[in-house]
């Protein structure tokens, strides 16, 4: 498909034509916060600062969605009713709720893109496990226009978990900030729909400003410092599932999730009832496996009742039992738990240190050593039965 | 010897004495704008242990119930003044175990807010350093660099501090810093009564807009070195559903309202939990509420004096419920 250019004066009039037949999502700073939330007129998108707060997933995988309500009430007895029949009795009525509103994103990051691609996984009914319509209507009336990452942040990896500042991957349509405006590609029929749409806002680009894009992408990647060997963690991380490290990394950790909240693919919820006389809500909302509950069981027993158990999980999850389920890792490399974690625990170093096969020495900043080695580590390494549900 | 010096020397000790199995102190995270809690447990580490302006975690959160590993730990800590009333406030309650405990008191002369600096540079911030006691030098990725006055840029809670000095310890690192007169000075609530002095109108659209980013995290109460429920916390009770789960700006702030209940008394506003929130709710609002209350009404601080009760467990006929 071609490519477009889109001038920076334009970008208003842009989200304008967007907002006509869908409700635009971008990051915008409020009180020196960035964070996602609905665009209005006037409001100006904030695109220099790395990262907004949250990814946008809220927006798709919401905090809190109502999908039941409910009520029950006594069932009308049938005129001439008798014997049984006209005894009165209580039913329950429901009506299911899912709204998928259309909506675009914009202003999202490769990083963040990646975290719904991975979460559609295990939403999306991947290796015939379950298929989740809420998700899905969502998602499908979901457009995501990503924008190339200029500044990369210290606390980014996504080079050493296979993705880049200027991915594609799972966009519909790819804008890079160039000289007075962006270099606009459109990846998907659905991003080819929004250019159409667009009309005279965008513009074609000439051949310069095509070399300055290709340009912009390859610096910003070499912003992006190397955190790990992404090779041999996954069997490292299983040989090492007993090893006394684990305890001593989750020392600092408070448990408490903040770094499954600000996570693009991190998509553990529960389900409540609430009720008020006859009627009530049924819905979901977010949980996570740092939640001290999350596993409790009605006996009262908690299989990760320890801080370490649940730490354990979190980096397992992403980089073991769902690679091992979903053919997909459950991180995009953005960083934003290390800077958002209130003790700045630091993934890259857990999985520096645990994804490194056993023998290993793990200083801080040592890459993992071959899969050759790990191999052999692992085939000598004892074996747990730690539980690996998510 | 530097106060640092004189943290490194009594981990070192404690640790070679075996009179604790690890010690709390701080140290550098991922880059030099970052100081982390840090747990030592061979001597020959010690010398990771930082003191700065940075170091604003409050170590008491990791010997509160359910944290320490194992539950029956010998530990050594660092606690600042404010930390050190939150210290006095689980003393208190019998909710700590003194023998287990040894504890070193840092006399503090203000900690930096790292949020207050971020919004000063469009760059991230990657290096902070203290070129002389009273400044900071702050260097971003980009490669800026600024020198600024350390008062201009502490936390709000440090400006009027009324206990710099530890008020427990058993050892003490350094001299002590100048307290101020506190028969003269009264807590600061400045910012409150700012909010106070609103019409309840404006009050209940700032709440909302406020409590409507809280996305549930439970990082301040994780973080809350008094809240120590928090396995069986009521805000997490889902069978009953006490406390609503959606999340949501009214339902927002009753969770936050029963924090804040639940350590009105206890909490000495040390902070931990506006530093840990991740959108940035100014949560000490709430406390200090109840602190300024808990003050008129029976002159009582928080995690002062030892060998005091907490004022929610007394009774007292002479006590003045307003007029
Ligand atoms: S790693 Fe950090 S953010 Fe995550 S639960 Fe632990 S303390 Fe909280
Ligand atoms: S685990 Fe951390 S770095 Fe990876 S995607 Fe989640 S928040 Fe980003
Ligand atoms: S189990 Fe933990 S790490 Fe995995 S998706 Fe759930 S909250 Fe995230
Ligand atoms: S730390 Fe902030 S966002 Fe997290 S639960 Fe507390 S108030 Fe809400």
């Amino acid at each position: 498909m071609a490519s477009k250019y889109l001038k920076s004066e334009q970008l208003p009039a842009f989200l304008e034509s967007l907002a006509k037949n869908a409700r635009v999502v971008a990051p915008f700073k409020r009180d020196g916060v960035t964070q996602y939330e609905p665009w209005q007129s006037g409001k100006d998108v904030e695109l220099d600062v790395l990262l907004a707060k949250q990814s946008p997933k809220e927006y798709v995988f919401l905090q809190t969605e109502t999908y039941l309500k409910f009520g029950y009430e006594m069932a009308p007895v049938p005129e001439g009713a008798e014997g049984e029949d006209a005894v009165p009795y209580e039913t329950v009525k429901v009506d299911p709720q899912n709204e998928a509103p259309k909506q675009v994103i914009f202003g999202l990051r490769p990083c963040d893109v990646r975290g719904f691609v991975q979460m559609d996984q295990v939403f999306g009914g991947y290796g015939g496990f379950y298929f989740d319509p809420l998700y899905n209507a969502r998602r499908e009336a979901t457009t995501l226009l990503a924008v190339t990452c200029r500044e990369p942040r210290s606390t980014c990896f996504c080079t050493s978990v296979g993705g880049c500042p200027s991915s594609r991957e799972g966009a519909d349509v790819l804008f890079t900030q160039i000289e007075g405006g962006f270099f606009v590609e459109p990846i998907t029929d659905k991003g080819e729909a929004i250019a159409e749409a667009a009309g005279a806002a965008l513009t074609d680009p000439t051949d310069t400003q095509a070399t300055e894009a290709n340009e912009a992408k390859l610096a910003s990647a070499t912003k992006v410092d190397p955190a790990f060997d992404l090779e041999g963690v996954r069997d490292a991380l299983h040989d090492n599932i007993a090893d006394k490290r684990w305890a001593d990394l989750a020392m600092r950790c408070v448990s408490c999730g903040t770094c499954t909240y600000v996570c693009p693919s991190c998509y553990c919820f529960s389900i409540n009832d609430s009720i008020v006389e006859t009627k009530g809500d049924r819905y979901r909302c977010w949980d996570n496996c740092f939640n001290p509950v999350y596993t409790e069981e009605t006996s009262g027993h908690n299989p990760r009742a320890k801080k370490m158990n649940r730490f354990r999980n979190r980096f397992s999850h992403k980089f073991w039992y769902y690679p091992d389920k979903y053919d997909s890792l459950l991180c995009s490399g953005c960083g934003r738990c290390i800077a958002n974690c209130p003790t700045r625990i630091d993934i890259r170093e857990v999985i520096r240190v645990m994804g490194a096969p056993k023998e290993a020495p793990a200083a801080s900043g040592a890459v993992a050593a071959s899969a050759a080695a790990a191999a052999a580590v692992a085939a000598a390494a004892d074996t747990t039965t730690e539980g690996k549900e998510a | 010897m530097s106060r640092q010096d004189h943290i490194r020397e009594f981990a070192a000790n404690a640790l070679t004495e075996k009179r604790v199995d690890y010690f709390i102190g701080w140290k550098q995270g991922y880059n030099s704008s970052e100081m982390i809690p840090a747990f030592v447990t061979d001597p020959a580490e010690a010398d990771q242990l930082v003191w700065n302006p940075l170091c604003h975690h409050n170590l008491v959160t990791f010997i509160k119930r359910n944290m320490p590993e194992p539950a029956d730990a010998k530990v050594g800590l660092c606690v600042k003044g404010c930390d050190s009333r939150t210290l006095v406030a689980l003393l208190q309650e019998g909710l700590v175990d003194k023998d287990r405990l040894y504890v070193v008191g840092v006399p503090c002369d203000g900690i930096v807010d790292r949020r207050k600096l971020e919004k000063m540079f469009s760059s991230e911030i990657t290096e902070i350093e203290f070129p002389e006691r009273g400044k900071v030098k702050v260097t971003t990725r980009a490669g800026e660099t600024k020198e600024l006055d350390q008062k201009d840029v502490e936390l709000i809670g440090c400006a009027h501090c009324r206990y710099p000095n530890p008020l427990y310890s058993d050892n003490t690192a350094g001299p002590l810093e100048k307290e101020p007169d506190r028969e003269e000075t009264k807590p600061d609530w400045s910012a409150l009564e700012q909010y106070e002095s609103l019409s309840d109108d404006v009050k209940q659209a700032l709440l909302e807009k406020i409590y409507a980013t809280c996305i549930r995290c439970f990082a301040c109460i994780h973080v809350c070195p008094v809240c120590v429920c928090w396995d069986k916390c009521v805000n997490r009770s889902r069978q009953p559903e006490l406390v609503s789960q959606k999340v949501g700006p009214k339902e927002n702030l009753l969770f936050q309202m029963v924090h804040m209940f639940h350590v009105a008394g206890r909490c000495p506003s040390c902070g931990a939990c506006d530093r840990a929130c991740p959108v940035e709710i100014p949560l000490g609002l709430l406390h200090a509420k109840m602190n300024k209350e808990i003050y008129d009404m029976f002159g009582f601080e928080p995690g002062v004096k030892l060998d005091e009760k907490p004022v929610f467990q007394v009774f007292d006929l002479k006590d003045q419920f307003g007029d």
